[in-house]
């Protein structure tokens, strides 16, 4: 015994070097130990007040504690071993008492549990400051659910259902995520019915194009014919036949009645020009009519000189009489080829076209 | 030795050693130490302390520990004051000024290391904190 409270004196020498140097470089890492020593630090300065003291020196302090922590944890190992050499495993007042005998054996005291009693009876009571919780404070594991609880199997046999269970693929596995567009009928009409009357204002252009290359032509070949019939409602090119100069060259602009309706949709350009075609077939201008873009147009020289009115934000309400004796004969026209079936198409068609004579800038408006 | 003899011995000896425990435990019932339960009751739970009594084994510890404490304290102190008291008798010079410092008792390094030497601690601290080992050294030796 006495061996061994040598070596722990030597160790206790040793140890207590080492952890001063700790103490000093090891200041701002915490250790889990922190807590017991900040206590144990507080303590030692209330028993120094109570002795006296009125300040301790910051090292003094911490070695001090330091040493109330290794009298603790000794005192408790020198127990356990005194039960563990009866052949016990808890420790009782016996333990302690051989404990203490062996602690304190080098001063020499004979009867420990007097010497304590004397002192706890003359020591006034001093208790510790401040309320401690129970610590170390253990605190509550969740534990990954097995297989079992989770109700699955195990993708394999070698694995038993009682252990975790394996984490979920989609923390490991990265699919790439694409936008879901949700088709909405609705919204899809609404984008047809928009594409659809771009597909007619283009027409319209395009026959306006076509229009203006006849109209151009027209004066050359059937000026005198005057069988041409207009559309009533053309006021734009109205206003051009009615302006002097023009009114003698220019016979007025043949326009598609009809817009016949194919699949639909599309807009039949042969059928549309159909009329033209045939007041222009006498004159034998049957090809260039279709050519779209290209068209041969005749000499300059040839040409008269267009006057063009265009009107900005006025529509026109009210109808010259010109215009309404043209549309006796588009009437009449009209009637000629026209069918049935098709009157709300053929007056949507009409509509648009007046819409689009009366206004060119306002076109972007339909 | 206390616990051969209640086996060996006739029963005056048994009820002896027992009502001087019963009394020990009776008195440590109503002492509350200045070290708290929790702090002995997790540095001996560290050490592999087992006890199904809890409560009185934190008292005997807690005592136990208190009074050496406590020893260790009432050791400072006089030597404290017996070191003070020397090293007023060394430079008579300020003395005032040396009473009226020494009025204050504090607890040094010094005294704590002396007054635990006595109790089989050697405690070793540092004196001072030099930048390099070569610091404070001679010029001369330090060139080697």
């Amino acid at each position: 015994m006495a061996t061994r409270e040598e070596a722990k004196i030597n160790g206790a020498r040793t140890e207590t070097l080492i952890t001063i140097s700790n103490n000093t470089t090891a200041g701002i890492r915490g250790s889990p130990d922190d807590f017991g020593r900040a206590t144990a630090k507080l303590a030692v300065a209330q028993l120094c007040e109570a002795t006296g003291f009125h300040s301790v020196k910051d090292s003094a302090l911490e070695s001090f504690a330091d040493i109330v922590i290794r009298y603790l944890i000794d005192f408790g190992k020198t127990a356990e071993f005194h039960a563990n050499l009866a052949g016990r495993s808890q420790c009782n007042v016996f333990d302690i008492t051989r404990a203490w005998e062996d602690l304190e054996a080098p001063r020499g005291f004979s009867n420990g549990m007097r010497e304590i009693m004397n002192y706890a009876e003359s020591m006034p009571e001093t208790p510790f400051a401040q309320p401690i919780p129970n610590f170390p404070v253990i605190r509550e594991r969740r534990n990954i659910p097995s297989f079992v609880q989770m109700g699955e199997t195990p993708p394999s046999k070698h694995i038993p259902p009682w252990l975790p269970a394996l984490p979920d693929p989609h923390t490991y596995i990265h699919t790439p995520v694409w936008d879901e567009r949700v088709s909405d009928p609705r919204e899809d009409k609404i984008e047809q019915a928009r594409q659809r009357r771009k597909a007619e204002r283009s027409l319209l252009s395009l026959q306006k194009r076509l229009l203006l290359c006849n109209n151009n032509r027209n004066p050359n070949r059937n000026g005198s014919t005057g069988t041409t019939t207009t559309i009533p409602s053309n006021s734009a090119i109205g206003d051009v036949n009615e302006d002097a100069d023009v009114n003698m060259n220019v016979s007025p602009v043949v326009l598609p009645a009809k817009l016949s309706v194919i699949d639909g949709d599309r807009v039949s350009v042969l059928e549309a020009f159909a009329p033209a075609i045939e007041m222009l077939g006498n004159g034998g201008l049957c090809d260039e009519g279709f050519e779209g873009e290209k068209m041969v147009l005749p000499a300059v020289t040839e040409r008269p000189t267009v006057h063009f009115k265009f009107r900005t934000g006025k529509k026109f309400i009210r109808e010259s009489l010109d215009d309404r004796n043209r549309k006796k004969a588009l009437h009449a026209i009209l009637l000629v080829g026209r069918e049935d079936e098709r009157d709300d198409k053929k007056r949507r068609a009409e509509y648009i076209l007046r819409q689009s004579m009366e206004n060119p800038q306002e076109l972007t408006l339909l | 030795m206390n616990q051969n003899q209640p086996q060996s011995s006739s029963s005056e000896g048994r009820t002896d050693d027992d009502s001087a425990l019963s009394d020990f435990l009776a008195s440590l019932i109503d002492y509350t130490p200045t070290i708290p339960d929790e702090l002995v009751e997790h540095y001996l739970a560290k050490s592999g302390f087992q006890c199904p009594d809890v409560r009185l084994w934190d008292q005997i510890g807690s005592c136990c520990h208190s009074e050496i404490c406590c020893r260790n304290c009432r050791r400072c102190s006089p030597v404290n004051c017996r070191h003070s008291k020397a090293r007023q008798a060394s430079i008579p010079k300020d003395k005032r000024d040396r009473q009226q410092k020494d009025k204050r008792l504090v607890l040094t390094m010094e005294d704590l290391s002396k007054a635990l030497r006595e109790y089989g601690v050697n405690l070793r601290h540092q004196e001072y904190f030099a930048d390099s080992p070569s610091t404070g050294m001679d010029p001369a030796t330090r060139d080697e």
